[in-house]
């Protein structure tokens, strides 16, 4: 018996040992949205960590970029999050505010030297410092060697290239109409979106003089019209543009075979020679709340920013790093492309972190497109800018007591009970529930479900509209968010952005779409149900295609068919010899294109369910019909359309309400333009509460008159239902 | 009202021959009932008549004119359908109105027939009722005042009572046979039913797969059936069929023997007996032998199921008879001449 023993104590012994060991193993983890090149980079400096840290243990999520955000907002307070998070410098402000970043300790005077002072400034907020700069991405002039030998030395000099360029290429490519992208041009003419304190800044000499030179650019064929990101990679990367406006991102999605090199951007002689001044977008690794391993965690932040970390980053994540140190090694100091946007980094701005700075954008580029279609001047566009901006940033009404709501609430459910106990008592009530009590033990657990699924997010969201602020900062606020809305505060009833405005037309959305699809619909369902049709099976597999296909790949195809210059729309009509269309450049095209993607989406719902009751419809009505004396039209008019209509009713109903609510169409096919007045109330009620800076509570309210609006809608559509009759 | 002349009307449907060759004529004012088995086309002819089906050869005349190619709304013809086939979404004012407003009548032209087929058929009181708030018999009766507001000259009847219970089905086939005196009209009527075709028929046309059997007043085609098949379809229970010879004067057959018909010739035929026509004989007379294996007692009267011979055989005897009947037991049938029906054994038509 005593043989066994030590093997058992040395088993033990080696458990013990071993769940130490595992016990002292420490981990971080840590999340980023890089492409492949940058994860690459990544990918071999933690190599390195993990290699110097042979006791800990580095996990690497890698999420994609457009849900990024809305990833840590959800998993971090969960506690699901990274212990530190690669993100760019202006949302930190957000991230603040939103409790998912803590303040790290205050870093040594080595490693602060390591920097410069305007990177590390830019991951502070409120004097504390939440992150450490990885690198600097900004934007600078690629030239495509075939077209341009020499560097131009100014904006004008590119502009100038036109009329020695081949047919059907660019002298430039770049967001044209977009803040971002033009606040280069903004700040070489002296002016700027936002001032330090948030004010708006926009407007002036500065502004109206970038605004008309946007406007010629424009106008004199330089750069082409609607651009977008996507246009402007796919221009420069087949040769058919002579320079672009771009980050880091485009070198990789360059062909090899094209001849190209990146300058700084050049200066702008109508602004006595001053550089262009892109934004600078300071990138860091910040340390997220809740961090599991604080000191692990801050030294992970500090390898990966400081020399040896920056080193791989820049080789082969082909990173601007921010790391003076690292500039020292040869094999970055003598890389002209990393060595490039360094300068251009250098002689751009830092993108405020101030909450404004993000709110800005969306009116200064309504302002700016405004201007470029030529619908305003500088000045009233600039105003217009103002005005709006004013508008999304005002402070949240002030906080009430909800004291009256909470004794209300009280009162109406003490009532409420006083009125149950009261049915209670009566016999006659306690016997039918009795009886029916098994009945509810089938249903409850629908009810549940429901309750959970339906109900429950209904109440929390008609909730949140009695509160008012941002993000996580809200306060109660009574009915003062619906007082806006419905009295349109911060502007005319009728105005852009007006709930009234954008209410007509929703309803006017609405009501052309519908009768649109039930007229498609019923025409086809028609043709369809004749015996005589051959090839039915295909021709309607073929029409419930636009009806099964994923709606916003639909919407997108329809967009890039509207565009102005590359658009399919025009190009037919252009051979046509007619003449090409802005789309969106006026309310009656643009909400015209609207109307067309979303009557291909929904017309076949309507044939459906028109083919299925034309099948309901009994053979010897119609031959009854035809003894009578009716024609075919007549039968048509008399039988078909009447025992049609109260089995399309229903479908109306749903057709309606889903209409009315078509956000995707809306926002992805013309977004809104020309300048919001194609949003319906579901889009813009998005903008309130996600472009325009989480301001839940308002957009909760405009969700709750939405929801209000149909309901009116659909009741008393029921009850002209009802007065139809059915038929038996 | 009007005549009707069908000659040579064939129809296929689905690749099938259902009509091969109809011929018929239907006097001014005549009631004339199409009856046969399911699938004997009788309901293809109607609608052939009415327009709905186009036939493949042949000519429809309708008051002497030719309306083969023309649609059934010019065919002034009108017709009631075994589902009724009332519109739902309309009352029953605007039902009867139906036809009348396609034709462009003016109100009170329409008020005055409305009123007129109300009265004639009861319909007062349901003229401001939807069809689906109507019993069957209601619907049935504002079908037919729907076919009686157009005055058409010719009436269409496809199996009306088929949807009905007996009991109102007996009470509609009076109403109908009413009706019928009174408006003077042409009918073509199509049943299934033998009671509807012997009752209401002015004239009868037997039809079986497609061709026309015998076309007669019912009573004749009863009475004098000229094919095994017309005396089989006629009459409840169906006719006896025996096999026999003739000879000497004599049918004869295990268990038969009877006095031929006048003029019959020799040889093998087919000996048909309704059980109408047979009653319990005196003593030891009459001309067949029946062997009782089942008794349908029905108090006044009663059907004694067997076998003549080797053949199967019913016979209706009067209540009292049955009486001392028991299993088992054999009587002998008392059968008149005119009760003897003789077929070819292979034509199976009447000798």
């Amino acid at each position: 018996m005593r043989r066994w023993l030590p093997s058992a104590l040395a088993a033990l012994a080696l458990a013990g040992t071993a769940g130490g060991a595992r016990a002292q193993e420490r981990s971080v983890t840590l999340w980023h949205a890089y492409g492949e090149e940058e994860a690459a980079g990544l990918r071999r400096a933690l190599d390195t960590f993990r290699r110097e840290h042979a006791d800990t243990r580095v996990d690497v999520v890698h999420n994609a970029f457009g849900a990024y955000a809305s990833k840590l907002e959800s998993a971090i307070p969960t506690g699901h999050g990274p212990d530190v998070f690669i993100d760019a410098h202006e949302r930190l402000s957000v991230y603040v505010e939103l409790g998912l970043v803590e303040a790290m300790d205050p870093p040594d005077f080595a490693t602060r030297l390591d920097f410069f002072g305007a990177h590390l400034q830019a991951l502070e907020v409120d004097n504390a410092l939440y992150g450490l700069p990885l690198a600097v991405k900004c934007a600078a002039l690629y030239l495509n060697e075939d077209h341009v030998t020499d560097t131009p030395r100014s904006l004008e000099d590119v502009e100038r290239l036109r009329g020695d360029l081949p047919e059907g290429v660019w002298p430039l490519v770049y967001e044209a109409e977009s803040a971002y992208w033009d606040a280069a041009l903004l700040h070489a003419y002296g002016g700027a979106l936002v001032d330090e304190d948030g004010a708006w800044a926009f407007e002036g000499p500065g502004a109206e003089t970038m605004l008309a030179h946007v406007v010629r650019l424009t106008r004199e064929g330089v750069v082409p019209e609607e651009p977008n990101g996507d246009l402007v990679r796919q221009l420069f990367a087949s040769g058919q543009a002579a320079s672009a406006i771009s980050g880091p991102w485009l070198a990789p999605a360059l062909p090899s075979d094209l001849r190209w090199r990146v300058v700084p951007l050049p200066r702008v002689e109508g602004a006595g020679g001053a550089p262009m001044r892109p934004y600078v977008t300071v990138e860091g690794v910040m340390l997220a709340s809740g961090a599991r391993d604080r000191a692990l965690a801050q030294e992970l932040m500090q390898f990966l920013a400081g020399a040896e970390g920056s080193l791989p980053r820049a080789v082969t994540g082909r990173q601007v790093v921010a790391s003076r140190t690292a500039w020292e090694d040869p094999r970055i100091a003598d890389d002209v492309f990393l060595g490039t946007f360094r300068r251009a980094a250098d002689a751009g701005r830092i993108m405020s972190t101030h909450p404004h700075q993000r709110m800005a954008f969306e009116p200064a580029e309504k302002a700016i497109r405004k201007v470029i279609r030529g619908d305003v001047g500088a000045g009233a566009a600039l105003a217009e800018a103002h005005r709006r901006f004013d508008n999304v940033t005002r402070p949240p009404p002030p906080e009430r007591s909800p004291t009256m709501a909470v004794i209300a609430v009280g009162l109406l459910l003490f009532l409420a009970c006083l009125w149950l106990v009261r049915r209670a008592q009566s016999a006659q009530v306690r016997a039918e529930v009795r009886a029916s009590l098994p009945a509810y033990k089938y249903v409850a657990h629908a009810f549940v479900a429901v309750g959970v699924l339906v109900i429950a997010p209904l109440l929390v969201g008609a909730g949140a509209s009695f509160f008012g602020g941002r993000g996580t900062d809200m306060h109660y606020v009574g009915l003062a968010n619906y007082a806006d809305i419905i009295t349109a505060a911060g502007g005319g009833i009728l105005d852009h952005g007006s709930f009234w405005l954008t209410l007509l037309v929703t309803v006017l959305w609405t009501a052309l779409n519908v009768i649109l699809h039930v007229v498609i619909g019923v025409a086809l369902a028609l043709v369809l149900h004749r015996p005589t049709m051959k090839l039915k099976a295909p021709y309607r597999v073929l029409l419930i295609l636009p009806w099964a296909v994923p709606n916003y790949v639909t919407a997108l195809s329809w967009k890039g068919m509207f565009h102005r210059q590359f658009g399919a729309m025009n190009a037919i009509l252009e051979g046509l010899g007619a003449e090409p269309v802005s789309w969106f450049g006026q309310w009656s095209t643009a909400f015209g294109a609207n109307v067309a993607t979303n009557v291909w989406l929904g017309f076949p719902f309507m044939m459906v369910v028109t083919l299925g009751a034309l099948s309901a419809i009994p053979k010897d009505l119609y031959e009854a019909a035809a003894v009578d004396g009716a024609t075919a039209w007549q039968r048509f008019k008399l039988i078909t359309l009447p025992l049609l209509k109260p089995m399309l009713a229903p479908a109306v109903a749903m057709g309606s309400i889903w209409t009315f609510n078509m956000f995707n169409v809306v926002f992805l096919v013309s977004g809104g333009e020309p300048d919001g007045s194609t949003e319906i109330l579901v889009s813009e009620a998005y903008r309130w509460a996600f472009t325009r800076s989480s301001q839940y509570g308002y957009a909760a309210a405009y969700a709750v008159l939405i929801f209000g609006v149909l309901l009116l809608g659909t009741r008393r559509f029921a009850k002209r239902l009802d007065g139809m009759g059915d038929t038996a | 009202m009007a005549s009707l002349h069908l000659s040579g009307i064939e129809k296929s449907l689905g690749g099938n021959l259902i009509l091969r060759g109809i011929d018929l004529d239907v006097e001014d004012g005549q009631l004339v009932v199409l009856v046969g088995p399911s699938g004997c086309g009788k309901s293809t002819l109607l609608r052939t008549i009415a327009g709905l089906e186009a036939p493949n050869a042949g000519r429809i005349e309708i008051g002497g004119r030719d309306v083969t190619a023309l649609a059934p709304r010019d065919r002034d013809i009108a017709m009631v359908f075994q589902s009724y086939a009332l519109y739902p979404h309309m009352k029953v004012r605007a039902n009867l109105a139906f036809g009348l407003k396609l034709r462009k009548a003016d109100k009170k032209t329409i008020s005055t027939r409305i009123k007129e087929v109300s009265e004639m058929l009861g319909l007062g009181p349901l003229l401001e009722r939807y069809p689906r708030q109507l019993s069957g018999g209601q619907r049935q009766r504002v079908a037919m005042g729907r076919a009686i507001a157009r005055r058409p000259a010719v009436f269409l009847f496809d199996e009306p009572l088929s949807n009905l219970d007996a009991a109102l089905r007996s009470e509609v086939r009076v109403e109908i046979k009413r009706l019928h005196a009174t408006l003077g009209a042409t009918i073509v009527y199509v049943t299934h039913d033998q009671v509807e075709a012997m009752t209401l028929a002015d004239r009868l046309v037997v039809l079986n797969e497609g061709i026309v059997e015998q076309v007669g007043a019912p009573l004749e085609v009863y009475q004098r059936p000229r094919s095994r098949f017309v005396a089989a379809f006629m009459g409840s229970p169906a006719m006896n069929f025996l096999s026999a010879r003739v000879e000497k004067g004599r049918v004869t057959a295990d268990g038969l023997d009877l006095p031929a018909p006048e003029g019959a010739a020799g040889g093998d035929v087919l000996v048909g007996i309704r059980p109408h026509d047979v009653s319990v004989a005196e003593g030891d007379a009459g001309g067949a032998t029946l062997r009782v294996e089942v008794v349908e007692a029905m108090g006044f009267e009663a059907y004694a199921h067997g076998h003549v011979g080797g053949a199967r055989f019913v016979a209706r005897l009067e209540g009292a008879d049955v009486k001392r009947l028991s299993v088992g037991d054999e009587i002998r049938l008392a059968i008149p001449g005119d009760a003897v029906h003789l077929f070819d054994p292979e034509t199976e038509k009447a000798l």
